[in-house]
């Protein structure tokens, strides 16, 4: 749990202000455990200086983008809220915009950064005990299901009606990317503002594509042959990688698209399914690829390890979420950069392509008293516009610029695209017809269960992906203990 | 009386209140994801771990852990202690750096082997093994290996513990009776077995007690290796409670098996305390 205002690793995610970072970062290590005691107070403003500094940079920042919005920004002010994000360079851009937030509203704004593991949890729990800890947090789309089933989170589609919350020709909800929305609409309610997300895409090495004369696979059969065609162990280089981890969010989030892309229905018949012809297909697909393409570690990979061992040249292709690109990317890490390109999902034998339809989005915490609502409406209604998205992205000062920014438009402004399109070949066509066309609301089952039914399939996939049982043996276990959790 | 009721309070209020409220809730079904079936269900729960089959391979794989674990401590540790004090220098230095790994958090200490030993191609462990010729093996991906990898883990940070035990111990049997039997011409084994063994069994017997408790109740290092994986191969029960409750959010049927952990516990603790009285 990092809070901006007293600890020390945040000081270290500050980009935009490297001298005073060195300064600090000595400070603080300098600092005894003794003299920290005995000038708590003092220690306290030394490590919080950062954020002081950067209020006073922020404050002069132009706020009229936001003013021009027909509604009255200060009607929260003297509100406090906390909003819980993950350590995320997405998230770290926002927090470094709370100045100007504050300025605007007079609302204040405190983050705390939870590890993705942990975030869910959290916020499950302090929704459950309704002390309204969060005010908002950063979201998974998967958990809306449950959070609407128990009216945990306020709907959000009255506080957009309202003429005096906002104004929604400033706001243009439309331009919120489509999937995402859906992603996040239970019963025909949305529950949480998109703010970042993501889709799916295949990321390749063109240098050792071209070198075989291979094309970028247009289905899930020639995308085995392309891997197998680059596989070389003996050299370091392994064919493909994908998600090995067990996990709702790990291996089942590549797994579903496999899924559906074998004609995979999660409600067959009405009834929530996880076995059969299609799913075994599926899952064969995967561990077939896994077995033989990728490095055997990938068992027990989720994707920083994937984008890891691709920096370093020793994976010839993966498919996972496009944002992956920036990691990949890095010119401290990264040794492939200038030799990467991208491309849609591989067709499966249903003829769809089915991307992720990820995104971190910002319910509103039900157990608030009513100021605090608004307050925390015009937070995210602040976050989501396109004005932040664009100022924490192509004209975010630092270095880690966002590629998950929530609105459509942006894909066809010239000043964003010269920004992305540097990620490589393709990126930027790529993702946006990603964004149009493979995009699909029933991706992973949308069940209040999921959190059980997410941890059950993924137990059934590693299973099967180590041999503890076949696929058709862990599927059809899983199916066994998803049936009562579905009962009640 | 009245001197010791703070403090009587907080140990009740930190100790005993929670575990009233674990069996409490055992006796509900609190299911976050179907809030409208939540309710009193007396002993359904317990009706259902009893048919449970992961409940009972959980359980299993649990009490292999922990005999596995509490035995390779002690003959280690025991092994380790006897060699210690035979040797006439450097007995301090080996004492510091054997508490090492005691210190550490088991959370550290299961990063640090799933990061840089055990990881396939990059990890310590698997360079040896491709140096010694056995070839690249998939530590934690394969449903034994990984069994007898978190085994390891466990023995390495905690037989520590029981070497500083059993030297404290060691050192302090009487000198006098192994002259005594080197003067009826009795061998180094025979020492061992029947004078040294028999001496140091309360030491022991407590070693084993005190280990087989913290065993059956692992949990960080395990959940950060393995996270009971792969598929449920080193799933021990407490793991699976904790899935229950926090990642399934069914908080009744998770209190249910973590009373049912609670039982198992006393029972084998009852057991060798019965055990130790025996003889």
């Amino acid at each position: 749990m990092l809070t901006c205002y007293n600890n020390i690793p945040d000081v270290l995610t500050i980009r935009d202000e490297p001298r005073n970072r060195e300064r600090h970062v000595m400070d603080a290590s300098t600092l005894t455990r003794r003299a920290l005691l005995k000038s708590g107070a003092a220690g306290a403003g030394i490590v919080a200086a950062p954020c002081i500094i950067r209020r006073a940079h922020a404050q002069d920042a132009d706020l009229e983008p936001y003013t021009s919005a027909k509604i009255d920004w200060r009607q929260a002010a003297g509100e406090a809220i906390t909003v819980a994000v993950i350590p995320a360079s997405y998230f770290d851009n926002l927090i470094a915009l709370a100045s100007q937030f504050q300025a605007l509203t007079g609302i204040n704004v405190r983050f705390e950064k939870i590890p993705p593991a942990q975030i869910r949890q959290k916020s499950v729990i302090d929704l459950t005990s309704k002390t309204g800890t969060y005010a908002t947090h950063a979201a998974d789309p998967m958990y809306f299901a449950l959070y609407g089933a128990n009216k945990w989170v306020e709907p959000l589609d009255p506080l957009l009606q309202d003429a005096s919350l906002t104004d929604k020709s400033w706001f243009k909800i439309d331009d919120i990317v489509p999937a995402w929305r859906s992603a996040n609409t239970i019963e025909g309610k949305l529950l949480g503002m998109p703010y970042d997300g993501e889709v799916t895409l295949q990321v390749l090495r063109k240098d050792l594509y071209e070198a075989k004369g291979l094309k970028p696979a247009d289905d899930l059969d020639k995308f085995v042959a392309n891997a197998a065609a680059v596989h070389n162990p003996e050299s370091r280089v392994w064919g493909a990688a994908l998600r090995g981890v067990a996990g709702a969010g790990q291996n089942v989030y590549i797994y579903s698209s496999i899924f559906r892309e074998f004609g995979g229905d999660w409600f067959k018949g009405g009834k929530l399914t996880v076995n059969g012809t299609e799913a075994e297909a599926a899952l064969n697909w995967y561990v077939d690829v896994m077995r033989k393409y990728a490095p055997v570690a990938a068992q027990n990979w989720n994707w920083p390890d994937i984008a890891d061992a691709f920096s370093q040249g020793t994976v010839a292709a993966y498919i996972d979420a496009h944002s992956s690109a920036s990691v990949i990317n890095n010119p401290d890490k990264s040794k492939v950069i200038g030799k990467i390109s991208f491309a849609r999902w591989p067709k499966g034998p249903s003829g769809k392509r089915i991307t992720s339809i990820w995104n971190w989005g910002f319910p509103i915490n039900g157990a608030l008293p009513e100021k605090r609502k608004k307050a925390t409406w015009l937070f995210i209604q602040w976050a989501a516009s396109a004005e932040t998205q664009a100022r924490t992205a192509h004209r975010f000062a630092g270095p880690a610029k966002r590629s998950g920014v929530n609105r459509t438009s942006f894909w066809r402004d010239p000043d964003y695209i010269k920004v992305v399109s540097g990620f490589g070949d393709n990126f930027v066509e790529a993702t946006l017809e990603s964004l149009q066309s493979d995009t699909d609301v029933d991706w992973r089952p949308r069940v209040p269960q999921w959190p059980a039914v997410g941890d059950t399939i993924a137990t059934a996939i590693q299973s099967a992906l180590v041999g503890q049982a076949s696929a058709k043996v862990a599927l059809d276990d899983a199916q066994k203990r998803i049936e009562p959790m579905m009962r009640g | 009386m009245a001197l010791l009721a703070p403090a009587f309070v907080v140990l009740m209020a930190t100790t005993t209140f929670p575990l009233l409220y674990l069996i409490w809730t055992s006796a509900y079904r609190i299911d976050l994801a179907m809030p409208f079936t939540n309710g009193y269900i007396g002993f359904e729960n317990y009706r259902n771990v009893i048919g449970d089959h992961r409940f009972w391979s959980s359980l299993v794989v649990s009490l292999i852990y922990t005999a596995t674990t509490v035995l390779f401590q002690v003959v280690i540790g025991l092994a380790f202690a006897i060699f210690v004090l035979s040797i006439r220098r450097f007995q301090a230095i080996f004492r510091v750096v054997a508490i090492l790994p005691v210190v550490l958090s088991p959370a550290v200490v299961g990063m640090v082997w799933r990061t840089f030993m055990l990881a396939p191609e990059f990890g310590v462990v698997d360079y040896l093994a491709i140096s010694a010729g056995i070839g690249s093996r998939n530590w934690l991906g394969d449903p034994t290996l990984a069994l007898i990898s978190v085994v390891v883990i466990h023995t390495w940070q905690w037989t520590p513990f029981a070497f500083m035990v059993l030297l404290a111990s060691l050192a302090s049997l009487p000198e006098d009776i192994y002259e005594a039997a080197r003067l009826d011409r009795a061998n180094s084994w025979g020492r061992f077995t029947r004078i040294t063994l028999p001496l140091l069994r309360p030491a022991i017997v407590m070693v084993v007690i005190m280990r087989t408790m913290v065993a059956l109740t692992a949990f960080a290092a395990i959940f950060t290796v393995t996270g009971g994986g792969p598929g449920t191969a080193t799933e021990i029960l407490n793991l699976y409670a904790y899935r229950k409750s926090f990642t399934e959010l069914s908080f009744g049927y998770g209190s249910a098996l973590a009373v049912a952990l609670l039982i198992v516990t006393v029972l084998v603790s009852a057991l060798l305390f019965a055990l130790r009285r025996a003889r």
